[in-house]
Order: structure tokens, then C-alpha cells, then sequence
């Protein structure tokens, strides 16, 4: 890619993004001021409206991430392993979001800060990866050999999760808990939905937009290495 | 095919050889798993639980971790004079290595579970065994599931600054599946339960280890240099 | 009589490391019988070049085309310290395959090397190891044989064996590729001598009728040129 294209990707990027975010105050407007409050969990329950679109972001760029490894490992094209670390970066970003914004919500309406669900623990889990992911890139000099041990990890990662689901399931369904209140998705009425579908779709703009920045600054250092390497030389 | 297995063998072979003249991982790896073991017995209120309560988790939490000391050693070893370049110059394919340090550190972890299983017995005073034929085979399944996935990593991270550092902090979520199943079914195993209640946990380890096994197998030479 | 083909060949062989260019274009061909030695300043790319020709590591561009079974001596031994002589041998022979193994004990005594046989390597002195490293090379009998700076940090009575044997695999239709700075020793043993400066093989020149003193002078020539 040349340097134009990287730069007009970049300026894309923050232009999705900068809507994104827009999108997003106006989705918290609506959610604080114009959603009715939940009945059972009151007010606290609108940390959901973030919640769970950012789980569902960190959740995407997993799958991304993994998916673009085995594609990698394929291709050996080292674009296709500049997009796998961007949508990690972005993915640690939301998990992080999610996992805060998780007790946060969880606190007032279970009486729990934490509870070791199937779902939680494998966000947890994705998190984890995410981490150790960046970590063993950060620790391997050699772009070529970095890609293809980020592909390694990635594809181990994905297949992995749905195990630690599974897992954590059977853990569950053998050792049933006195559940206060199960942190499913409830049936919402109208107004909440479109609320909460809202945001999902204002969650994937926004994901997408710091996807393309990411790769777009990615692809502008790999270029400007390239240009330090040839002046040593 | 038989090429191969006769090319896992010789190198298999040759890593216990090669560690039974010098056994330093191999006394790292046990020394270590008597220490978790005994911490492990203290760090409890003895009042509140019962020894027997907490075995299952103690010994797998020990056989991880000691394990983990041990598996860096497979490739380190082929790093000292370059001799994985020797191995390569031969008409060895990446899956023949893969499967000969996979059989070393089977032996190897197989060796340090073994020594620790009578003491862990002793220390935590846990009624033997009617069950033993069953948790000799949960072990080995939950052994091969992380010894297969910890073998693919290890030949990555002794590349790094950090090997000793980098392995855990990678292998640690692939233990989750393979230690919860083992434990949970360890637990029963030793309540006497019915192996009926045991067969979910049976085909969990079974999925993994065949998943697990075949994707690190592929996925070996991907970290070959090239 | 038709001119022998090439036993081995390079065709534009580049090769990246990251977005440095380690080598650039680089072709040569060596039939049967031939010897070349690689002369170059520090990084000029030669052991890069000489892990290309074997194949262990994958050119970015271009390819090396082989017809026979490759054996390589570099600067790592590529051995087993806490293994002996004829352990080491043994078990490389094992991965070849073939007669390699019969040929183990022939080696050991061609290299000098058969009353220090049952010694453990590490307590070696360099020459015996670089003596070493060749005979494991050799084991497959490789019709080409590639040398990473075969002489450095060996004395006089190893250094003449070393050439020995060189010229020895000559006359019995082996090619070589020698990396090397120590053109003077090695101009009895070469057919051409190959000049690589920054990942480029300037050009290749004949040795036969010259003297080391015109070697060296159009060495000067060609690499002057930037």
C-alpha cells in the first residue's frame, strides 16, 4: 500500500469513527433521557445499553483476528497480518470496556461483582488471549517470524474458546448455583430494543473505524521503516 | 508414515537420553511439585476444609506447574549449537519433530506425575483408589491435551528474551479446559461417584485432546524458521 | 563429451529480512567436481547465502535448485554437547537414513576422531568439533557440501586435515561452497572464487592459472565499483 492510500485510509477511518462517537452520544442521549427505566434493575441497568454491544465488538475482532490468521498462514501476505494485530489492538480496547463496564452493571442489579458464567469467563478468557497475543508480538523482532506466531496463537485462541464455553457449561449445568438473577439477555420491549440494537450497530461502526485507523497507522510505520532501511543501506 | 514415527522415536531417544545424563529439569520439575504440594496442604484452614477436599485441585495445580518448568527444555536444547539445523538437513518432515518432543515431554511430564502421585496419596490422605484405573486414564488425557499445546508454544517462546515468562503466560488459558475437566472428574472419581456423572467430562477431554493434538501438529512448522 | 549438469543452481535469489535486503539477484551454478569460495566483507550476506543454498531458509525471490542430498558445516557445531562423538553421529545417522549408518565408524577414523569417539563433545577442543561437524555432515555421502568459515579459530595440524579431506571430496565429484576469508589457504582447494558485497554476487572468477596476488587485485576491482 502506498503511503497516499494509507494516509486517505487513515483520514476514512476518523471520519467513521468521529460519526461513530457522535452516533454514540446521541445512543446514550436517547438510552439516559428518552428509554424507559428497566423495572427490576433500575437505572443501572443502562450500563447494558454499553455492556454488551462492546462485549459484541471484542467478540467480533476476536473472530477477525482469528479468522485473518489462518488467512495469513495461507497468503503469507504480510497486509493480511497488519489487519490481524489492528482488529487485536482494537478488541483488547473493547474487552477492556466490556469487563468494566460488566461489574459496573453487575453490582447493582446481582448483588455480584463477578460471577463465573459460561459468557463471562470466555470474555474473560478473550481478553486474556488478546494480552498475551500483543505480548508475544512485542517480544519477536522479525515482522516475518511476528506474523506468523501471531497467526499461531490467533488460530489456537479461536479454536480455544468455544472448549473454555463449553467447559464452563457443563461446570454450571453439574454444580447448579443459587442464581439471584441469570444475566441473559432479558425479552425487552420496544423502546429498549431499538435502544440496544441501535447501539450494537453504532458499536460495529465504531470498530470498524478504529479497524481502519489501526491499519492505516500499521501500514504507514511498517512504511516508514522501510524508508529508514533503505537510507542505512 | 512409518518414516516418521521411526524419525519421532530416534529424536524422542535422544532428548531422554540427553536429559537423564544431566536430569536438571527434571529435578527442577519434581523439587518444585513437592513444594506446591506441601504449600498447597498449608494454605487452608484446616478446620473449615478438609484435605480431601481441596486434593483434586492441589495435585493438578501441581502437575501443571511443574510440568511448565519442564517444557521449555525440548527446544532450548535443539538451540545450543544450532543442532535443529542438523535435523532439518535431514529428510525429516516438521510433523516427525513435532511428534518425537511431544513424546519426550510426555515422558518427561509422565515421569514427574508418577513420582508425585504416591506423595501426593501420603501428604493429603486421600482414600486409595478403587477408581485408579479411571484416573490413570483421566490424567493421561488431560497430560497429552496441554503437554501438545505447551510443546507448540514452547517452540515459539524459547525464541524470546523472556521463555520462562512467556510460556505460562500463553499455555495458562489452554489449561482451563483440560485441568477443570480433570479435576471435576478426579473429585468424583474419588467421592466414588458413578462414572456415568464423569462422561461429560470423558468427551470434553476427549474433544480437546483430539482438536488440540491435530491443530498443533499442523501448525508446528509454522514456527520453524524458514 | 556433454557438459556436466548443474548439481546445484541459484536463479535471482533475493532474500528480506523485514525490509532489509540481504541478498539481492544472486545466481550461480556449480556442476559436479566444482568448488567455490565466497569471499566478503562482514554482513556482505554469505552466511546468509550459504542457509539459502541449503535450504533452510526460504528465498523471498528467485530459487535454488538442488540435485542431491546437501551437508553443511557452520559456525555452530549443530551437535549435542552432552552426547559423545559417536552418539552424535549415530543419531544424525538414524535421521538420514539409508547407509548412512554404516558409514559412522569409516568417519569417525577418516576425521581422526575414533580414539576420542566415545567422549562427550562438550569437553572437545574447536578442532576436534569442526572436525566433527564435517563427519556429520558427510554421513548421507551429499553431493554438495556447503562450509560456513570451515578454518576459523583452528590450528595448523586440524586446518591441513580439514583441507585435506576438502580436496579429497573434490576429486570424488562433490561440490562445494565455501564461505570464507582466508582465500591464501584455501586456493589450492577452489575452482572459482565468488565475490559477494552487500547481498550481491559481484562476479565469479576462475582460479585455474592464477595466483592468489591476482585474485585479490580484481577483487579490489570489482568491489571498488560501488
Amino acid at each position: 500500500m502506498t503511503r497516499e492510500k494509507a494516509e486517505t485510509l487513515a483520514r476514512r477511518g476518523t471520519l467513521l469513527t468521529s460519526v461513530a462517537l457522535v452516533a454514540l452520544a446521541a445512543v446514550y442521549l436517547r438510552a439516559l433521557m428518552f428509554t424507559p427505566v428497566e423495572r427490576f434493575q433500575g437505572p443501572a441497568q443502562k450500563i447494558f445499553y454499553v455492556h454488551a454491544p462492546a462485549a459484541w465488538s471484542g467478540l467480533l475482532a476476536f473472530a477477525v483476528t482469528g479468522l485473518l490468521s489462518v488467512l495469513y498462514l495461507w497468503l503469507r501476505d504480510r497486509k493480511v497480518d497488519l489487519v490481524a494485530a489492528a482488529s487485536a489492538e482494537v478488541g483488547l480496547a473493547f474487552s477492556v470496556i466490556m469487563l468494566t463496564t460488566g461489574p459496573l452493571w453487575g453490582k447493582p442489579v446481582w448483588g455480584t461483582w463477578w460471577t463465573w458464567d459460561a459468557r463471562l469467563t470466555s470474555t474473560l478468557f478473550i481478553f486474556l488471549l488478546f494480552v498475551g497475543y500483543q505480548v508475544l508480538r512485542g517480544a519477536i523482532l522479525d515482522p516475518e517470524t511476528r506474523a506468523r506466531y501471531s497467526s499461531v496463537i490467533g488460530i489456537l485462541g479461536l479454536v480455544l474458546v468455544p472448549f473454555i464455553h463449553m467447559t464452563v457449561y457443563l461446570f454450571r449445568t453439574l454444580h447448579p448455583d443459587p442464581v439471584v438473577m441469570k444475566p441473559g439477555s432479558p425479552a425487552l420491549p420496544g423502546d429498549m430494543l431499538v435502544t440496544l440494537l441501535t447501539s450494537f450497530g453504532v458499536f460495529t461502526l465504531l470498530y470498524l473505524g478504529f479497524l481502519a485507523q489501526r491499519y492505516a497507522l500499521g501500514v504507514l510505520r511498517d512504511l516508514k521503516e522501510e524508508e529508514a532501511s533503505r537510507a542505512v543501506s | 508414515m512409518r518414516d516418521a514415527l521411526r524419525a519421532a522415536w530416534t529424536i524422542a531417544g535422544k532428548d531422554l537420553a540427553i536429559e537423564w545424563r544431566t536430569k536438571t529439569a527434571l529435578v527442577s520439575s519434581l523439587t518444585f511439585a513437592v513444594l506446591v504440594l506441601a504449600v498447597l496442604y498449608f494454605a487452608r484452614d484446616p478446620t473449615a476444609v478438609g484435605a480431601v477436599d481441596i486434593a483434586p485441585g492441589a495435585l493438578w495445580v501441581t502437575f501443571t506447574f511443574a510440568a511448565m518448568i519442564g517444557l521449555n527444555r525440548a527446544f532450548l536444547l535443539e538451540r545450543e549449537n544450532r543442532a535443529m539445523d542438523g535435523i532439518m538437513l535431514a529428510p525429516v518432515s516438521p510433523q516427525a519433530v513435532f511428534f518425537g518432543k511431544l513424546a519426550a515431554n510426555l515422558v518427561f511430564v509422565g515421569t514427574v506425575e508418577l513420582v508425585s502421585l504416591p506423595l501426593f496419596i501420603l501428604f493429603y490422605d486421600v482414600p486409595i483408589v478403587r477408581g485408579l484405573p479411571a484416573l490413570v486414564g483421566i490424567t493421561a488425557m488431560a497430560t497429552l491435551a496441554f503437554v501438545a499445546v505447551g510443546t507448540l508454544l514452547s517452540s515459539m517462546v524459547v525464541r524470546t528474551r523472556f521463555a520462562e515468562l512467556m510460556l505460562p503466560l500463553l499455555l495458562l488459558p489452554f489449561l482451563v479446559p483440560p485441568v477443570v475437566g480433570a479435576v471435576q472428574a478426579t473429585a468424583r472419581i474419588l467421592a466414588d461417584r458413578p462414572l456415568s456423572e464423569v462422561e461429560g467430562w470423558l468427551k470434553l477431554l476427549a474433544a480437546f485432546d483430539i482438536v488440540f493434538v491435530t491443530l498443533s501438529t499442523f501448525l508446528f512448522e509454522a514456527t520453524l524458521e524458514e | 563429451m556433454p557438459p556436466a549438469e548443474p548439481v546445484l543452481a541459484a536463479r535471482e535469489v533475493t532474500r528480506r529480512f523485514g525490509h532489509r535486503r540481504v541478498l539481492s539477484g544472486v545466481s550461480l551454478q556449480l556442476v559436479p567436481g566444482e568448488a567455490l569460495l565466497l569471499v566478503g566483507p562482514n554482513g556482505a550476506g554469505k552466511t546468509t547465502l550459504l542457509r539459502v543454498l541449503a535450504g533452510l531458509l526460504r528465498a523471498s525471490g528467485g530459487r535454488v535448485e538442488r540435485r542431491g542430498q546437501v551437508g553443511m558445516v557452520a559456525h555452530a557445531s549443530m551437535l549435542y554437547d552432552a552426547l559423545t562423538a559417536r552418539e552424535n553421529l549415530r543419531f544424525f545417522a538414524r535421521l538420514h537414513g539409508g547407509a548412512s549408518g554404516g558409514r559412522v565408524d569409516p568417519l569417525l577414523e577418516r576425521m581422526g576422531l575414533s580414539a576420542r569417539a566415545d567422549e562427550r563433545v562438550g569437553a572437545f577442543s574447536r578442532g576436534m568439533t569442526q572436525r566433527l561437524a564435517i563427519a556429520r555432515a558427510l554421513l548421507p555421502d551429499p553431493e554438495i557440501l556447503l562450509l560456513d568459515e570451515p578454518l576459523t579459530g583452528l590450528d595448523d595440524a586440524s586446518s591441513e586435515q580439514v583441507l585435506a579431506v576438502l580436496g579429497e571430496l573434490r576429486a570424488r565429484g562433490r561440490a562445494l561452497v565455501i564461505a570464507s576469508h582466508q582465500l591464501a589457504e584455501l586456493m589450492g582447494v577452489v575452482t572459482a572464487v565468488g565475490f559477494l558485497t552487500r547481498g550481491e554476487l559481484r562476479a565469479v572468477e576462475p582460479t585455474a592459472g592464477r595466483d592468489v596476488a591476482a585474485i585479490t587485485a580484481r577483487y579490489r576491482e570489482v568491489t571498488s565499483r560501488a
